[in-house]
């Protein structure tokens, strides 16, 4: 009887979260379909404002600077990261205790510090070196220094969850060291550099503040615009755009759960930046 | 020897990209970020010689025409805010991950997935949709007014009670996920043997599941609290200047009113409140895991 009860508020309780979660999501996505520049009333179905965001060049530079910011900074981060993680896993019976807080600084740094400390040391520098003035360039530094602790966590547990007695087969077998890192290491670690793939890329699209921060003139992101015209109070397009990030993060979704089973989403609970 | 050599070399191919990274591009700045906070204001608001404790002086709430609390109660408000979030957090993480863990297995990738899909998306845009539903006019805003909660015509955001759904809303994945991890392993055999001795509910909760619980409670509580209280962007957005937290203090002396030095003291003091957040929260879970060794 407590049993049916308490099964039937606990359904009742998940649909209520469910609608919590989703409609800020759902509001925007029905706005974006609105004949009037208005979030408070329906006037009737027009694609006009995604005609707009498609004639607007400010908005598609800000989509191009945002996939190649995601693209380079992914690329990057996935292999200085998996090196440092695979390294930590090779050498754990060393000390490496200053490394392991190296790499929990940047995940537990406050956003705001790690990307106001990051602009002040760019624009001093940049006066010696031209490359790190504010722009795409200190943007994908940025982004690389945040992605590279969880892809390096996320390839070193891939590796400790291993049986250490493998590397050993390797070396029984005379395998050269790159025979080993193509034909086990590389073949092994695939779930994990895929993981670490999709968490950099949504981590870099994700952002906003550290973006916010070391962006330049000509760098504008897509965040960055809907910040900037909600902050000037001009929206109509803000929707649309939005929208369309949304049903690319559902398309991510879609795919890590083809990819990914259950248990791996659970041990990813640091995915997103804290 | 030789093979000392090649390890060393092998160490250094692996590890020296990735501290390096991190060593130059993070360590380096905050370093010089803290230093900065001992310089004196000069021309723009930039960092100028000589060494002072003038920033910090500011920060306590010193200034030209006496002290005042402003920054006080903003850091006030900060813990205070994060504190609460994190309590509602707990709250509705709770049956949401049991719901989860009770679920079919087939079923339950798909639950957590739905959970964690809107974290997904932009922090930027997560709030925008807030804005959206609490704007004057909106439909969760005149339900509010009808209830008489709220003035008609004036709407739920900005607000203090729309930072708190922001951030409740940012941070409820990390709660539910290392809570589901926990609800995953979780030995029913203590919750029927609970029942069996006619034990109520909350003695249930109190005595079976907490205990067995509490490390993904606690592994959750870090992950809430801890970026709760450096939030920027659902404070700016959502709360309009109602609800400063201590990160909006840092970013305005970057911004708008230029004060460098002043924002590096405020910056000085998220890093520390953040280690001793961390820190507080390991004692806490060292210690209701030692009682929980006594109890049993």
């Amino acid at each position: 009887m407590t049993t049916w009860w308490l099964e039937r508020g606990l359904r009742v309780f998940w649909w209520a979260l469910m609608a919590f979660l989703y409609a800020p999501l759902a509001v925007v996505v029905f706005f974006s379909f609105n004949q009037i520049n208005s979030s408070a009333r329906f006037a009737g179905f027009s694609l006009q404002w995604y005609e707009r965001l498609f004639a607007n060049d400010v908005i598609l530079s800000a989509l191009a600077n945002t996939l190649i910011l995601a693209a380079t900074s992914t690329t990057i981060a996935v292999v200085v990261g998996g090196l440092l993680g695979y390294g930590l896993y090779r050498y754990r019976r060393l000390r490496l205790g200053w490394l392991i807080w190296l790499i929990y600084l940047p995940v537990v740094m406050p956003d705001i510090v790690f990307g106001i400390a990051e602009m002040t040391f760019f624009v001093t520098l940049s006066d010696f070196v031209p490359v790190l003035s504010l722009g795409l360039s200190t943007m994908v530094i940025a982004h690389v220094t945040f992605q590279v602790p969880f892809v390096a966590l996320l390839v070193n547990a891939r590796l400790l969850a291993l049986d250490a007695q493998l590397f050993e087969v390797c070396a029984d077998l005379y395998a050269a060291p790159w025979q080993r890192a193509w034909f086990f290491i590389l073949p092994v670690l695939r779930p994990a550099i895929i993981g670490s793939v999709l968490l950099a890329l949504t981590l870099s699209i994700d952002d906003f503040v550290i973006s916010f921060f070391t962006a330049g003139p000509d760098s504008t992101t897509l965040p960055i615009y809907i910040w900037s015209a909600i902050k000037k109070g001009v929206t109509p397009e803000v929707n649309a755009i939005a929208t369309l990030m949304i049903a690319s993060v559902l398309l991510v979704a879609l795919l890590s759960l083809i990819i990914q089973p259950a248990s791996s989403l659970a041990s990813d609970q640091r995915r997103s930046r804290l | 020897m030789k093979a000392l050599g090649r390890d060393t070399r092998h160490l250094l191919i692996s590890v020296a990209p990735g501290a390096l990274c991190i060593g130059v591009f993070l360590v380096l700045p905050s370093l010089y970020l803290m230093a900065m906070a001992f310089l004196s204001t000069g021309p723009y608001g930039l960092p100028a010689l000589p060494l002072s404790l003038q920033a910090f002086r500011e920060l306590a709430g010193f200034g030209f025409l006496g002290w005042s609390p402003g920054n006080l109660y903003t850091l006030l408000r900060s813990i205070w805010q994060s504190a609460l979030a994190t309590v509602l957090v707990i709250a509705i993480a709770y049956p949401a991950a049991y719901y989860i863990a009770t679920r079919a297995p087939r079923w339950r990738a798909i639950l957590l997935l739905a959970v964690v899909v809107p974290s997904w998306t932009n922090q930027v845009i997560r709030s925008v949709g807030w804005m959206n539903l609490f704007a004057p006019g909106a439909p969760v805003s005149n339900v509010a007014a009808g209830l008489n909660l709220i003035e008609p015509a004036m709407g739920l955001f900005p607000s203090q009670f729309a930072v708190i759904v922001g951030l409740v809303y940012n941070f409820l994945p990390f709660m539910v996920l290392p809570l589901y991890a926990a609800f995953e392993r979780l030995d029913y055999g203590q919750v029927e043997a609970a029942q069996d001795l006619f034990a109520r509910p909350g003695a249930v909760f109190r005595h079976a599941v907490l205990p067995q619980t509490l490390p993904g409670l606690m592994a959750g509580t870090v992950l809430v609290a801890i970026p709760a209280f450096g939030m920027y962007v659902v404070t700016e957005l959502l709360g309009g200047g109602k609800a400063t937290m201590v990160g909006n203090l840092v970013a305005e002396q970057f911004s708008q009113s230029s004060n460098w030095p002043l924002g590096a003291a405020g910056a000085i003091i998220m890093i520390v409140m953040t280690l001793i957040g961390l820190r507080v929260l390991r004692r806490l879970g060292q210690r209701l895991g030692g009682e929980h060794e006594v109890v049993l």
